[in-house]
C-alpha cells in the first residue's frame, strides 16, 4: 500500500522554486531516506507532507489523504521531528515526555508506562528531571525524538533527527528506529546530512538537489546504478619528473602529494588502469608503500549525484 | 479513551508552562511590595482620592489599582506564549500535531482569560484588608470586576500576541514589550489619582486602556458606577475586539 504519493509537487516562494515537480511513490512499511544537499528542498517536502504548507501545484497523498482538504485528519496519523529544536524550557525532561503525550490525549497510565520506557531507550533516566532549557543540544534533541513515540502513529517523519548526537546515541537512535519499523509496520521517512546513516538504515532512498528527484532506488540498487566508477589508493614512497611525465599519458588517474604522495584513480576500468600504473612504477623503480581500494559507498553515490545535476 | 478537547489540551499544556513558581512570586510579590510599602508609604503625600461619591484612602486606591495592573502584566506574560512558542520551535511542532489554528488561538485565548481571573482573585485576596473599609460590593458591581478582568485580559493578552507575532528578534520583542510595558503601567491610573495631574498627563492616562479597566475594576469593588466608566467599558470592549481581531489576523496568517 502506498503510504505517501506525489505528483508534479511544486512549491514556489517569491520568485524561488523550492519544490520543482516531485514525483514520489512510498510504500508502507519502511524506512525512506529523503537525502540532498543543504538547500535542495528536503526540509519543504516535509513541510508539504506534514500539511504545514500548501503546495503551489501538483498532486499529494498522505496515508490516502489529501492534504489539502483534510490537513487534519492526516495530522492526527503522523509524528513529526522537525529540523528546528522544538522544546519547552521550563518543563523537565520528563514532563515534556507526559505533557506532550497528554497533548495527544493519551490516557494518563499509558503515558506514564510509556514515559519510563522511552526515558530508558533513549538514554534519558539522568537527566529526566533536569529542565529542557539545561540540557545539550543532543540531550534536547533525543528528546524531542522520544516524545514523538508517546503517540500511535502510521508514518513519522524525521528531519535531520541525529543533529547533535554522540555516535553511541546515534547508533542507539537508529536501532530503536529499525526496531519500531520491524514491530508496528511504521512508516519513517528520514532526512540526514550522514550517509552512512542513511545506508544503514532506509530500504529506499531519493536523492534530491535544486527541488528535483535525482534517483530514487534502494542503497543497493542505487550502488549498481552509479558505483561503477572505482577508487584505488597507492600510496608510493616519492614522486619523481619521470614518474610525472608518464602518469600524465594516463587520464583516469591524478597524484596528490599531500598528505603523502599518492596516486588516485577513479575508474569505471580501474583494474586496468592500475595494471598500466603498476607497469609504469615499476619502471620507474617506484616503491609502493601501501595500495588500498575504496568500496563504493552512498557518500560518492551522492556527491556524484548532485555534482552531475548541478 | 475518552475524548478531551483539543482547546482544554492545549490550554492545559499553556498553564503548565506559564503558571511556573517564578511567575507566581512575581506575581504576589511585585504587587505586595506596592500595596504595602508604596501605598503606606504615599499616604503622606496622597491622603485621600475622590472616587465618585466617595473618598478613597491611598493604600486602598493603589490595592485596587494594583488589580487592573497584574491583569496587565500577567496577560501580557500570557500573551508571550506564542513569542516563546515560535522561538523554542512548539508553534510548528503543535501545527503538525492533532490541531487547528482555530485551536491555537482559542486556547490562548481562555489561557489568557483564566491568568487575567487568577490574577484579579489573588490581588484582591492579597489587597482585601486595605480596602475592606471602602468596599461596596453588589450584584451589579460583582460582574462589573469580572467583565473589566476578562475583558481586560483579551485586550492585553491581544497587544502582547501581535507584538509577538510581528517580531522575530528576541532584543527587539524585549525592547517593544518593555516599552508597551512602562507606558500601560506608570501613564495610567493605576497608581496615582487623575486630579492633579497636569492636564497634558490626565489626557495620556486616558489614552491608555489601562485606566478604563482599573477603574472599571475601581468602580466594581467601591460601588460608584458612573457614566463615565459606563464609556469606559465601551471604550475596553471596542479596543478589545479590535486588537482581539487584529491578534487572529495575524495568528492566522503566521508562516511557518
Amino acid at each position: 500500500m502506498l503510504c505517501i504519493e506525489t505528483k508534479n509537487l511544486r512549491k514556489k516562494y517569491a520568485s524561488t522554486i523550492a519544490v520543482d515537480g516531485v514525483d514520489l511513490q512510498i510504500e508502507s512499511g519502511q524506512v525512506f531516506g529523503f537525502l540532498g544537499p543543504n538547500g535542495a528542498g528536503k526540509s519543504t517536502v516535509i513541510k508539504l507532507l506534514t500539511t504545514l504548507i500548501s503546495p503551489s501545484n501538483g498532486e499529494i497523498s498522505v496515508l490516502g489523504i489529501d492534504p489539502t482538504k483534510d490537513p487534519l485528519e492526516i495530522r492526527k496519523k503522523i509524528g513529526v521531528v522537525l529540523q528546528q529544536p522544538s522544546y519547552e524550557p521550563t518543563l523537565s525532561a520528563e514532563k515534556s515526555l507526559d505533557k506532550y503525550g497528554m497533548m495527544w490525549n493519551i490516557d494518563k497510565k499509558i503515558r506514564k508506562k510509556r514515559t519510563e520506557e522511552l526515558l530508558t531507550a533513549f538514554g534519558l533516566e539522568e537527566i529526566r528531571k533536569k529542565k529542557m532549557d539545561d540540557l545539550s543540544i543532543g540531550q534536547r534533541r533525543r528528546v524531542q525524538v522520544a516524545r514523538e513515540f508517546m503517540h500511535d502513529m502510521e508514518l513519522l517523519f524525521l528531519d535531520e533527527p541525529t543533529v547533535g548526537l554522540d555516535p553511541s546515541a546515534r547508533r542507539k537512535l537508529l536501532d530503536f528506529l529499525r526496531d519500531q519499523v520491524k514491530k508496528s509496520g511504521l512508516t519513517i521517512f528520514y532526512t540526514t546530512h550522514v550517509l552512512s546513516e542513511a545506508e544503514y538504515l532506509c530500504d529506499n532512498i531519493a536523492i534530491i538537489n535544486n527541488g528535483k528527484i535525482m534517483a530514487v532506488d534502494s542503497p543497493s540498487e542505487l550502488k549498481n546504478r552509479f558505483g561503477h566508477e572505482k577508487t584505488i589508493k597507492i600510496h608510493i614512497s616519492q614522486v619523481s619528473e619521470k614518474l610525472k611525465s608518464k602518469l600524465s599519458e594516463i587520464s583516469e588517474c591524478h597524484i596528490k602529494l599531500e598528505p603523502e604522495p599518492t596516486i588516485v584513480i577513479n575508474s569505471s576500468n580501474s583494474e586496468i588502469v592500475l595494471m598500466n600504473i603498476l607497469k609504469i612504477l615499476n619502471e620507474t623503480e617506484t616503491k609502493i608503500n601501501d595500495l588500498s581500494a575504496i568500496p563504493t559507498n552512498l557518500e560518492e553515490i551522492f556527491l556524484k549525484v548532485v555534482g552531475d545535476s548541478n | 479513551m475518552i475524548q478531551i478537547n483539543p482547546i482544554i489540551r492545549l490550554v492545559n499544556r499553556n498553564l503548565t508552562i506559564s503558571i511556573n513558581p517564578g511567575f507566581i512570586i512575581w506575581q504576589i510579590l511585585f504587587p505586595l511590595i506596592y500595596i504595602f510599602v508604596a501605598g503606606f508609604a504615599y499616604t503622606a503625600l496622597i491622603d485621600n482620592v475622590p472616587f465618585g461619591d466617595k473618598n478613597i484612602d491611598y493604600p486602598a486606591f493603589l490595592a485596587s489599582g494594583m488589580i487592573g495592573f497584574n491583569i496587565m502584566n500577567s496577560t501580557l506574560i500570557s500573551g508571550i506564549i506564542i513569542w516563546n512558542d515560535r522561538r523554542h520551535g512548539m508553534f510548528e511542532q503543535i501545527m503538525s500535531g492533532p490541531f487547528t489554528r482555530s485551536d491555537y488561538i482559542l486556547s490562548n485565548i481562555v489561557t489568557i482569560g483564566i491568568i487575567g481571573l487568577f490574577s484579579a482573585a489573588l490581588i484582591t485576596a492579597v489587597g482585601y484588608p486595605v480596602f475592606f473599609n471602602s468596599v461596596d460590593f453588589s450584584i451589579v458591581t460583582i460582574p462589573l470586576i469580572i467583565f473589566g478582568s476578562v475583558v481586560g485580559a483579551i485586550l492585553f493578552g491581544s497587544i502582547a500576541s501581535i507584538i509577538s507575532t510581528r517580531l522575530r528578534s528576541s532584543e527587539g520583542f524585549n525592547v517593544i514589550i518593555n516599552t508597551v510595558f512602562l507606558f500601560f503601567a506608570f501613564a495610567s491610573t493605576a497608581f496615582y489619582p487623575v486630579q492633579g495631574a497636569p492636564q497634558p498627563l490626565a489626557t495620556i492616562f486616558y489614552l491608555n486602556p489601562l485606566s478604563y479597566l482599573v477603574d472599571i475594576i475601581r468602580a466594581g469593588i467601591f460601588g460608584q458606577v458612573t457614566d463615565f466608566v459606563i464609556i469606559e467599558m465601551l471604550l475596553l470592549i471596542a479596543l478589545a475586539t479590535i486588537f482581539f481581531v487584529i491578534a487572529t489576523k495575524l495568528l492566522t496568517k503566521l508562516d511557518f
